[in-house]
């Protein structure tokens, strides 16, 4: 049996639901979201790992238009955010619209019909319209490690935490000093018997400014809305402020680097571990990471710092690259993510049957980010160029929501069947983020980094401007940038 | 004089006006179709300390050239500060087309430019400016004064903090953290010869001379220029925009990045709101 449906969205993380929410509020109701999973929240749902938590301040990473006065802390927990999707859907409608436990398989354009033909594992359905939103950070990524396979303790990464698992009292490697990795090590340090960190590149950590909200301060917020909406943004032009660092302005780095080391001198005591967790790249290069409880976590008793990579598993043994063995009962991979190369772009089939990924094979791109020439009626959300490392990928997230729901009312206002992004105008784009990415310390920091494309050593993961310049570029659909029929 | 603006190593040059040793930065690189831009800072300021942030980043957009308005060997008037712009513009960007930035007592300078040179202002961005001196301002001036001629660098140094920034901004830090802001301020002979020259402020006359694409900027919690004035500013020039950033006075360090959008989009598309238009703050 097939289920057509004018507008198909797939994925109910920020991106989805957050765009269904937007339609439903303009009227348009003749939509379908697909899910994988069981309920909705993705990022938030998946990465439950004790210590999870959000990097930007809550009142920031929310929608603008669904504020929520009563946050229990600067930063919630990710169960807090997991909850406030999950209320967001279900006030605002959306829920009768998902369909569960539906994993997308293929979808294909067809020609003819001029239309999506979608199979997932809940079988086909039809759409004229399709909006990608499986994240950009999803999909989990594994180092390859010699005889891993053969680890025969506890082994996961820390978007699948298996919560059944027993850690207490163990012998725990946790693999990775990303932004995971650096809120779950001082959680395991308080488990376990003994913690190895496999850290290949020590990261740059600053305060985390975290408090609990009163209980008048939430009534304020309530009672006095436009007070929340002060306080973000106040947030978002003080995280605004340190793109800067990406454009290695003399000011902005001085700054930074008096933060980060100042924060490591007052939490970091035993110069042998000051010298392992010591950066050896420029600042600004990576995320900067905010945590208070790290540094000490490091520097406990109980834990050990492998200031190298893990490079190969001998059955419950770990041998890391400069060839030091720890005997272990579990591993938890802080890995991070598939970024470059997204897992759903195999699936995604345009014209003449093209993969996205065949047409990504040079690196991902898209006309405004957000859409593809040979991939008519598709919109992309968190796609290429559209990271942050500075502020909160909700601003982000709500600019393609604006862009998309202004395609599809123009697509309805001028009874267009077909939009495509002319590809003459998706080059012109490209160019411009490429020029906009020149001079930036992804590309001049000598620092490895997850943002720029092995391949052609372009930056197509993160956008290269200050948050504000996305929606100013984004924010808006160009009619005048697509062919129409 | 060699302080370090961006990555990359900027112009340096200076230029003589009136016995006055006028210090400019460029950036030189021209970039897209914009005019270069130049900016003028405030009382007491210079280009390190008020365009530290706004110089590298605006750079990465187009062309900018920062002035340090030097101290006259005679009378410190707004005039001296007039020949001085226009002499580095002179200089730098003869027969060009200039977006000129003033912020503050720079904004005064700017329209004061702006008024006498429309052909080569084609574009004017007015921040936390005003027109005429008025009772506020000169009361906070005069207790200014008296601590500034008390010799009680402390107390000047608290009560600059406590006029420059924003309401809610100091409200919401311990005294702790304003600590380094307060410790940065330091006062020359030039900077009270400033705030001297704060006291009779009177463009008004000039403002129907301008006729740039004109941005007012305002700043919702200025105690030391009150937005009135910048209000005041958007009646008085023809071609005017006015918009609003929540920030105190010292916008340049509270709300820069917000600042910088604001200079960014005007600059990129100086006629896109028509004049008259008050511009929505951002509500991001
Ligand atoms: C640990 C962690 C911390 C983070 N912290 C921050 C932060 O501090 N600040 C910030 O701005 N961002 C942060 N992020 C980034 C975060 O991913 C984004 O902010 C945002 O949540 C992305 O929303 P999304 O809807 O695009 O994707 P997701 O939340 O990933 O949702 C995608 C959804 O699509 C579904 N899906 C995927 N593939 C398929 C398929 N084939 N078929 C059907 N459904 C599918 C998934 O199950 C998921 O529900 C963090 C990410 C992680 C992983």
């Amino acid at each position: 049996m097939t289920t057509h449906t004018p507008l198909l969205i797939i994925g109910t993380g920020f991106a989805g639901i957050g765009l269904a929410m937007k339609l439903k509020r303009r009227g348009i109701n003749d939509f379908i979201l697909i899910e994988r999973s069981d309920d909705v929240g993705g990022t938030w749902r998946d990465n439950r790992y004790p210590g999870a938590a959000c990097d930007v301040p809550s009142h920031l990473y929310s929608y603008s238009f669904k504020l929520k006065s009563d946050w229990t802390r600067v930063f919630a927990p990710a169960t807090e955010i997991w909850e406030y999707i999950r209320w967001c859907a279900q006030d605002e409608g959306i829920m009768p619209h998902i369909r569960f436990n539906t994993n997308l398989l293929d979808a294909t354009w067809d020609e003819v019909g001029t239309l999506w033909r979608v199979q997932t594992s809940q079988g086909e359905y039809t759409a004229n319209v399709v909006v990608t939103a499986m994240g950009h950070l999803a999909d989990e990524k594994y180092p390859p490690i010699d005889g891993i396979e053969t680890f025969t303790g506890e082994k996961f990464h820390s978007a699948r935490w298996d919560h059944s698992a027993h850690l207490d009292g163990k012998r725990i490697a946790v693999v990775g000093s990303g932004a995971s990795a650096i809120q779950i090590i001082p959680e395991m340090q308080k488990v376990a018997q003994q913690l190895i960190v496999f850290q290949r590149s020590a990261p740059y950590v600053i305060p985390r400014p975290d408090r609990a909200y009163t209980h008048a301060e939430q009534r304020r917020f309530a009672r006095d809305p436009a007070s929340m909406e002060a306080l973000r943004s106040e947030l978002f032009w003080g995280m605004e402020y340190n793109y800067a660092q990406r454009r290695a302005v003399p000011k902005s780095i001085a700054e930074a680097y008096s933060m980060a080391n100042g924060h490591r001198n007052n939490q970091v005591t035993d110069p042998e571990v000051m010298a392992k967790l010591t950066p050896d790249y420029e600042i600004g290069c990576k995320r900067i990471l905010i945590s208070d409880v790290y540094y000490p976590a490091m520097q406990a008793r109980n834990v050990h710092i492998e200031a190298s990579a893990l490079e190969r598993v001998e059955g419950t043994t770990l041998v890391s690259a400069e060839g030091n063995s720890y005997e272990v009962d579990a591993v938890v991979f802080a890995t991070g993510f598939e970024a470059i190369e997204p897992p759903f772009a195999p699936l995604i089939h345009g014209r003449d049957g093209l993969a996205l990924s065949e047409y990504w094979s040079q690196g991902m791109q898209a006309l405004d980010s957000t859409t593809v020439a040979g991939f008519p009626n598709l919109f992309i959300m968190n796609g290429p160029n559209t990271g942050l490392g500075h502020n909160s990928v909700i601003y982000v997230v709500e600019s393609q929501i604006d862009y998309i729901v202004g395609g599809i009312e123009f697509m309805r206002g001028a009874r267009a069947s077909v939009i495509e992004a002319r590809p003459e105008s998706e080059s012109e784009y490209v160019e411009a983020v490429i020029e906009r990415s020149a001079g930036t310390v992804w590309l001049t920091g000598g620092c490895k980094n997850w943002y720029v494309d092995y391949r052609t050593n372009r930056l197509t993961v993160t956008w290269p401007d200050f948050a504000y310049a996305f929606r100013d570029s984004n924010g808006e659909f160009e009619p005048a940038h697509y062919s129409v029929a | 004089m060699g302080i370090v603006l961006t990555k990359d190593p900027v112009a340096e040059g200076e230029v003589s006006v009136d016995g006055a040793t006028v210090r400019y930065y460029d950036s030189i690189e021209a970039r897209g179709k914009r005019n270069p831009i130049v900016l003028v800072h405030g009382t007491t300021g210079s280009t390190a300390v008020h365009y530290g942030y706004l110089f590298p980043m605006l750079a990465t957009r187009q062309r900018v050239i920062s002035v340090d308005l030097g101290m006259p060997a005679g009378e410190l008037t707004i005039d001296s500060f007039r020949r001085q712009v226009e002499a580095v513009i002179d200089n730098l960007l003869a027969g060009q087309k200039v977006t000129l930035v003033g912020y503050s007592l720079g904004a005064v300078v700017a329209a004061t430019v702006a008024a006498a040179r429309p052909e080569t202002i084609e574009n004017l961005i007015l921040v936390a400016g005003w027109a005429k001196t008025d009772s506020q301002q000169l009361l906070r001036n005069s207790v200014w004064n008296a601590l500034y001629e008390s010799g009680n660098k402390d107390a000047l140094a608290q009560f600059t903090v406590f006029c420059a920034f924003g309401n809610p901004f100091v409200g919401a830090r311990t005294l702790e953290e304003l600590a380094p802001a307060i410790k940065a301020v330091n006062v020359t002979e030039f900077g009270a010869a400033q705030m001297q020259l704060n006291r009779d402020i009177d463009i008004a006359d000039r403002l129907d001379k301008i006729t740039a694409n004109t941005l007012v900027v305002g700043c919702t919690y200025d105690q030391m220029v009150p937005n009135r004035h910048s209000r005041d500013l958007f009646g008085a020039t023809e071609n005017a925009r006015y918009t609003e950033i929540p920030s105190g006075h010292a916008v340049v360090f509270e709300r820069p990045a917000e600042l910088h959008k604001q200079i960014d989009n005007f600059a990129a598309n100086p006629s896109r709101h028509p004049a008259g238009t008050i511009i929505p703050t951002v509500k991001p």
